[in-house]
C-alpha cells in the first residue's frame, strides 16, 4: 500500500530517495519501540531469568544461612511427588477452564441481552462495571461474610432450607472449588460481557440486515453469521480472561485460604505462601515457571483454535 | 410489533434480575459500614440495624486514610502514565513495521503480561534494595508498569494495526514529518482505545495488593494493602472493612461510571 | 507601667522562653529520630498508636506505627530482615516467632540491656513466665515482652447454670459439658474453636492437644506429629466440632470464634484473654451480664500448666546503635508500670506486670484479671513448639486438622502424612 502513493513512475534519484525515506521509517519505528522494549527486559526479563535459575536449586532464604544447592529439576519434579502441589496444579486447572467457559458463557448471554441501543440499556451497562471495578480482596471477603452458615445472609437460609450442608457451601470438600469459582463468575462475568458487547457494536450492521432479510432464523444468523465475524473479540476477551483466572490469589485467599483440607488451593496461593511467606525460594520460583509455562500453552491453543474456526467460517 | 415489546420486556426483567444479583452484595457492603458491631453478625441474619458512624471514626484511628488514598492515587496514575507512554509508540511502531517479527514481539509483550508475580517479585525487591527506590511509590510503579506496558503495548498494536494507513500516508507526501504522522494524525484518532488502556492500568494497579504490601512501607502504602490489615485476626471488622472499601472501591467505579462511554468504544475499535 | 517597665518584661518573658527551651531540648534527648514500628492488628495496635504521641512528647522521638494484618506482618518483616532494608526499627513478635528470630540474629540480643537496667525497669514486677518464653530462645532474648495473653476459659454462667452443670476442671469434663449443653434446635452449642485452614486451626488444636496430653516433639525436640496422644486427641477435637460446636466453626478463625460467642451462640469457649474486654463491652457483645472467665481445664494425671501466649517487641538487628538505643527507650517505656496501666485502660488486653493485673481501677473495669494472674504463674508456652521449623509445622497441621474437621480424611493418616513431610525439615 505505501508504495503505490509515491508516484507511478520511478526516477532513479526518486528511488534513492524513497530507500532513505524507508531507512528513515523504520529507524523511526525503532526508536518508537526500543522504549518499551528495553524497559520491559530490564525490569521483568531480569528478575524472570533469575527466578528461572534460582528453580534449579534448593534455596531458601530462612534457613541455612540462604546457602544454595544446585538440585537440578528436583523443584519442578516435587510438584508433581508432592501431594499438595498436584491438587494445586489440578485445582488450577479445573478453576481456570470452568471460571473462563461459565463466564464466556453468561457474558456472551449478557452481551447479547444489551446489545439493543437504548436508555436503559445504557444505565444497567453502567451498573455492571462496578463488580469489576471492586478489589477482588473486597469481593473475596463479601462472599465470605454472606456465605458464612451462622450468620450470612445467603449462608444462614441455605443451610436452614437444607440447600447446602450444614456447614454450608465454603466448609464442604465437594463444594468450595465451585463455589470459588461461581465468584470469580460473579465478579468478571460483566467485563467479558463488556468486551463481547464492544465487538458486537462493531459488526456492520448491513450483514445482520442482509441475513434477516434472507429469513434466517435468529439461532442461524447468530451461528453463521455474528458468531464468526466475532471471532477476535472473543479471542480477546479469552486470553485476557485464562491470564488471569490462572493465577487466581487473591478471591481463594480471603475465602477459604485454599481450604477446607486442599480443596481450593490454586497453583498462585500455594506459590505465594512458598515464596513470600517462607521464603522457599528454588520451589517457589519453580511454581511461578511452570504457571508462565501453562498460561502460554493455554494462550497458543487458543490462537490456533481461534485461526481454525476462522478458517473454516471464512470457507463457508 | 406486539411481540417486539414483549421481546424487550422479557429482557429488561432479565437484566433487573442480574443487576439485582449485582447490586445485593454491593449493598450489603456498604451497609455494613454504618451498622454498629454486634449488628452486623447476629444469628439468623437481621435486616434492620440502627445506623452509627463508629466504624468510620475507627478507620481513621486505624490509618490515615487520607495517606492512603494519595498512595492510591499516586501509584496507580503513575504507573498508567508511564505504561502509556512507553506502550502507545511502542505499539503503533509495531503495528506499522513490515518486519515478520513484529507480531512475535507483540506477543512477547502479552506473554509478559501473563508472568506471575511470585517468580519475579524477590528478585525485584533485592534489586529495589539496591538501587534505594524500596518502600517509596517508585518501587510498585517500576513493577506495575512492565506488565501494564507490555498490555498497552499489545492493546494499541491492535488498534493501530485496524487503523487504515492512507491517511498517514498521505500526510506524509504533503510533507509532514514522521513524528507528525504518528502525533497528529494517528494518535488522535486511536484516543478511545488510549482510554479503554488506561482504565484496564488504572483498574489493575490499583487493586492490586501482593506487589505493593511487598513493597511500600508504613508512608506509602495504598488503600489495597490497608483493606486486608483492617481484617484484624481477633476481631471479625467488617464494619471497618466496610467502612474503608468506601474510599478503595468508591473512586474507581466513579470514574468507570463516567468514562464507562469510552470503554465500550474503545474496545470496539480494537478488536477489528 | 511605662513603656520601658513594659519592655523589659517582655525581654526578661523572652528570656525566660529561651531558657525553658533549651531545658525541654535536654530533656528530650530523642529529639528527631523517628521509630517505625510493625505492629500485628491486635487490640493493643491503635492504643500504642494513641499512645505514642506521648512518648514523642517525653522523648522527642516519633513512633510511627504501621499495623498489619498477620500474614502481612510476617512477611513484610521477614522480607525486611533477609534484605537487610531497615525498613522498621521495632517489630512486635509473635511467641512463636523466636526460634527463627534466634536462628537467623533478626534482632538485637537484649539480655545484657535488660541486666543493665533491671531496677530502672522493676524488672521483679515482670511475670518471669512472659520473659521466658515471649522472645527468650537459644540464651538469648530476642524480643522482650510488652503483651502476655493467657489461654482462659470463657463461658456463660446461665447456660451452665440452666442445665445445672458446673464449670469444667478436667479436659474429660470439658468435653462431656461441651456435648450436653448443645442443643441445635435452641441454636446453642457447647463450644466453640478455630476450624479454619491455616494457622487458625492449628494454634487451637495445639492448645486442645496440650490439655489432652499430647505434643507435637518427642523428648530430643525432633517431631513426633503422629503419636498415640495426638491421633487421640485429634479425634476428641473432631468429636467436639461434630458434636458440640455450630456448623460454621470449620470456617472460625479468631474473629469467627469470638464473634460466635460474643452473639450467644456459644456456651464455652478456650480463648486467648485478649478477647475478654469485649464480652464486656455491650455495643460488641450480647452476653455482658452472662458471661464469666476462669482457668482452663487440664488432663487428668497431668500438671497444672496453662496456655500462654502473646507479643513482645524486638528491635532490628541492622539499624545502627543510636537509633537501637532509642528503640529500647521505648521499649522500656511502653513496659513501664504506669504506661502499662494507662495501656490496658484503653483496652489493651495485654498484661505483663504483677502490679497491673492487681491494679484495682483495672480490676474494677476488668473483673477477671486474676484468672490470668494464676495462668500467667504456672504458664506454660512451649505447647506451640517456638523451633524456628515451626511456620511450616503449623501450615502442615493447619490444612490436616482442617481436612480431619470437614471430614474425609482419618486422624490418624492425616497426622501421618504431616509427620513424613515435618521430618524433612530437621
Amino acid at each position: 500500500m505505501a508504495t503505490t502513493s509515491v508516484g507511478s513512475i520511478d526516477f532513479p534519484q526518486r528511488k534513492a530517495a524513497r530507500l532513505r525515506f524507508q531507512d528513515r521509517r523504520r529507524l523511526f519505528l525503532i526508536a518508537l519501540a526500543v522504549p518499551a522494549v528495553v524497559y520491559v527486559v530490564l525490569i521483568a526479563l531480569w528478575p524472570l531469568a533469575q527466578g528461572i535459575w534460582y528453580s534449579f536449586f534448593d534455596y531458601n532464604l530462612l534457613r541455612g544461612g540462604g546457602r544454595r544447592t544446585f538440585v537440578g529439576l528436583a523443584n519442578y519434579a516435587e510438584l508433581w511427588t508432592d501431594s499438595t502441589a498436584r491438587r494445586a496444579l489440578i485445582n488450577t486447572f479445573v478453576f481456570t477452564f470452568a471460571a473462563v467457559a461459565l463466564e464466556f458463557v453468561f457474558g456472551l448471554c449478557l452481551a447479547l441481552l444489551l446489545w439493543r441501543e437504548g436508555r436503559f440499556n445504557r444505565i444497567c451497562l453502567a451498573f455492571l462495571l462496578i463488580p469489576v471495578t471492586i478489589t477482588p480482596v473486597v469481593v473475596g471477603l463479601i462472599f465470605r461474610a454472606l456465605l458464612a452458615v451462622d450468620y450470612g445472609f445467603f449462608g444462614y437460609y441455605l443451610a436452614e432450607w437444607g440447600i447446602s450442608g450444614p456447614r454450608g457451601f465454603l466448609a464442604s470438600t465437594s463444594s468450595a472449588l465451585p463455589v470459588v469459582i461461581l465468584i470469580d463468575v460473579w465478579e468478571w462475568t460483566p467485563l467479558v460481557a463488556l468486551i463481547l458487547l464492544a465487538g458486537l457494536k462493531s459488526l456492520p450492521g448491513d450483514i445482520l440486515e442482509a441475513a434477516s432479510a434472507d429469513g434466517a432464523t435468529a439461532l442461524q444468523r447468530f451461528r453463521l453469521v455474528v458468531l464468526p465475524l466475532l471471532l477476535p473479540t472473543v479471542f480477546l476477551a479469552l486470553v485476557l480472561r485464562v491470564m488471569d483466572a490462572f493465577r487466581v490469589f487473591d478471591i481463594i485467599f480471603v475465602t477459604t485460604g485454599g481450604g477446607p483440607g486442599d480443596a481450593t488451593n490454586s497453583l498462585m496461593v500455594y506459590g505465594v505462601k512458598q515464596g513470600l511467606q517462607f521464603f522457599n525460594i528454588g520451589f517457589a520460583s519453580a511454581i511461578g515457571n511452570v504457571a508462565i509455562l501453562c498460561i502460554a500453552v493455554l494462550c497458543a491453543a487458543f490462537t490456533l483454535l481461534i485461526r481454525r474456526a476462522d478458517v473454516r467460517a471464512n470457507e463457508t | 410489533m406486539k411481540a417486539r415489546t414483549r421481546q424487550i420486556a422479557i429482557e429488561r426483567t432479565t437484566l433487573v434480575v442480574i443487576l439485582a444479583l449485582y447490586m445485593i452484595p454491593v449493598l450489603w457492603l456498604v451497609s455494613t459500614a454504618y451498622k454498629p458491631p454486634r449488628e452486623i453478625f447476629s444469628s439468623p441474619p437481621s435486616f434492620t440495624f440502627s445506623p452509627t458512624l463508629f466504624n468510620f471514626e475507627r478507620i481513621f484511628q486505624l490509618f490515615d486514610v487520607w495517606q492512603l488514598l494519595k498512595s492510591s492515587i499516586v501509584m496507580s496514575l503513575g504507573t498508567t502514565v508511564l505504561s502509556l507512554l512507553l506502550g502507545v509508540p511502542a505499539g503503533y511502531a509495531l503495528a506499522r513495521s513490515k518486519s515478520r517479527y513484529a507480531i512475535v514481539v507483540a506477543y512477547f509483550f502479552l506473554a509478559i503480561r501473563t508472568v506471575p508475580i511470585i517468580a519475579t517479585l524477590i528478585p525485584f525487591y533485592l534489586m529495589m534494595r539496591d538501587i534505594g527506590l524500596l518502600g517509596t511509590w517508585w518501587a510498585v510503579i517500576l513493577i506495575n508498569t512492565t506488565l501494564n506496558c507490555a498490555f498497552v503495548t499489545w492493546m494499541m498494536f491492535s488498534y493501530f494495526r485496524a487503523l487504515p494507513r492512507d491517511m498517514e500516508e498521505a500526510a506524509l507526501t504533503d510533507g509532514c514529518t514522521l513524528w507528525g504522522a504518528f502525533y497528529r494524525v494517528a494518535l488522535p484518532t486511536v484516543v478511545p482505545g488510549i482510554i479503554a488502556s488506561a482504565l484496564f492500568c488504572i483498574m489493575f494497579s490499583w487493586n492490586d495488593f501482593l506487589t505493593p504490601m511487598f513493597l511500600t512501607n508504613s508512608d506509602t502504602k495504598p488503600l489495597s494493602v490497608a483493606l486486608l490489615a483492617s481484617f484484624g485476626t481477633k476481631d471479625i471488622t467488617w464494619g471497618t472493612l466496610g467502612a474503608l472499601a468506601h474510599f478503595s472501591t468508591v473512586p474507581i467505579v466513579l470514574m468507570a461510571l463516567f468514562l464507562n462511554r469510552y470503554f465500550v468504544q474503545g474496545l470496539t475499535k480494537g478488536v477489528h | 507601667m511605662s513603656t520601658a517597665s513594659l519592655l523589659k518584661l517582655g525581654v526578661a518573658g523572652l528570656v525566660y522562653v529561651s531558657i525553658a527551651g533549651a531545658a525541654l531540648a535536654a530533656d528530650k534527648p530523642l529529639a528527631g529520630i523517628t521509630l517505625n514500628l510493625a505492629s500485628q492488628n491486635d487490640q493493643f495496635a491503635p492504643v500504642i498508636a494513641k499512645l505514642a504521641p506521648k512518648f514523642e512528647e517525653e522523648t522527642g522521638a516519633t513512633v510511627k506505627v504501621d499495623i498489619l494484618d498477620y500474614g502481612s506482618l510476617l512477611t513484610k518483616t521477614q522480607a525486611d530482615f533477609i534484605g537487610h532494608t531497615k525498613n522498621y526499627d521495632l517489630v512486635t513478635m509473635d511467641i512463636v516467632w523466636a526460634g527463627q528470630y534466634a536462628d537467623n540474629k533478626y534482632t538485637v540480643d537484649l539480655t545484657d540491656w535488660i541486666k543493665r537496667d533491671a531496677d530502672e525497669m522493676k524488672l521483679d514486677d515482670i511475670y518471669p513466665s512472659t520473659i521466658k518464653y515471649i522472645g527468650q530462645y537459644d540464651g538469648k532474648q530476642v524480643a522482650f515482652p510488652f503483651a502476655g495473653y493467657a489461654a482462659v476459659l470463657a463461658y456463660r454462667k446461665d447456660l451452665l447454670d440452666a442445665a445445672g452443670l458446673k464449670v469444667p476442671e478436667t479436659a474429660e469434663e470439658f468435653v462431656e459439658t461441651a456435648i450436653k449443653l448443645t442443643d441445635p434446635d435452641k441454636k446453642q452449642y457447647g463450644f466453640v474453636a478455630n476450624g479454619q485452614k491455616g494457622p487458625a486451626v492449628a494454634q487451637d488444636w495445639l492448645q486442645y492437644n496440650a490439655q489432652l496430653g499430647g505434643s507435637v516433639l518427642d523428648a530430643s525436640g525432633k517431631p513426633a506429629i503422629n503419636s498415640e496422644a495426638n491421633v487421640n486427641s485429634l479425634k476428641v477435637y473432631k468429636e467436639l466440632f461434630d458434636k458440640a460446636a455450630p456448623p460454621g466453626a470449620v470456617d472460625y478463625d479468631w474473629g469467627g470464634r469470638e464473634e460466635s460467642f460474643r452473639q450467644g451462640l456459644v456456651a464455652m469457649m478456650e480463648t486467648w484473654s485478649v478477647g475478654a474486654p469485649g464480652y464486656y463491652d455491650p455495643s460488641m457483645s450480647k452476653i455482658v451480664d452472662s458471661v464469666a472467665i476462669t482457668t482452663t481445664p487440664v488432663a487428668k494425671g497431668l500438671p497444672v500448666k496453662y496456655g500462654l501466649g502473646g507479643w513482645g517487641m524486638g528491635i532490628n538487628a541492622d539499624i545502627d546503635p543510636a537509633q537501637q538505643e532509642a528503640a529500647w527507650k521505648f521499649i522500656k517505656w511502653l513496659t513501664s508500670p504506669e504506661i502499662q496501666k494507662e495501656f490496658n485502660m484503653e483496652g489493651a488486653g495485654s498484661y505483663i506486670r504483677k502490679s497491673t493485673l492487681a491494679d484495682p481501677d483495672l480490676n474494677k473495669k476488668f473483673p477477671y484479671l486474676p484468672v490470668i494472674a494464676k495462668s500467667f504463674e504456672n504458664a506454660d508456652g512451649d505447647y506451640r513448639p517456638r523451633i524456628p521449623q515451626y511456620p511450616e509445622i503449623q501450615d502442615l497441621l493447619g490444612t490436616a486438622v482442617n481436612a480431619v474437621l470437614v471430614g474425609g480424611v482419618e486422624p490418624k493418616a492425616a497426622l501421618d502424612e504431616v509427620q513424613e513431610k515435618a521430618v524433612k525439615l530437621f
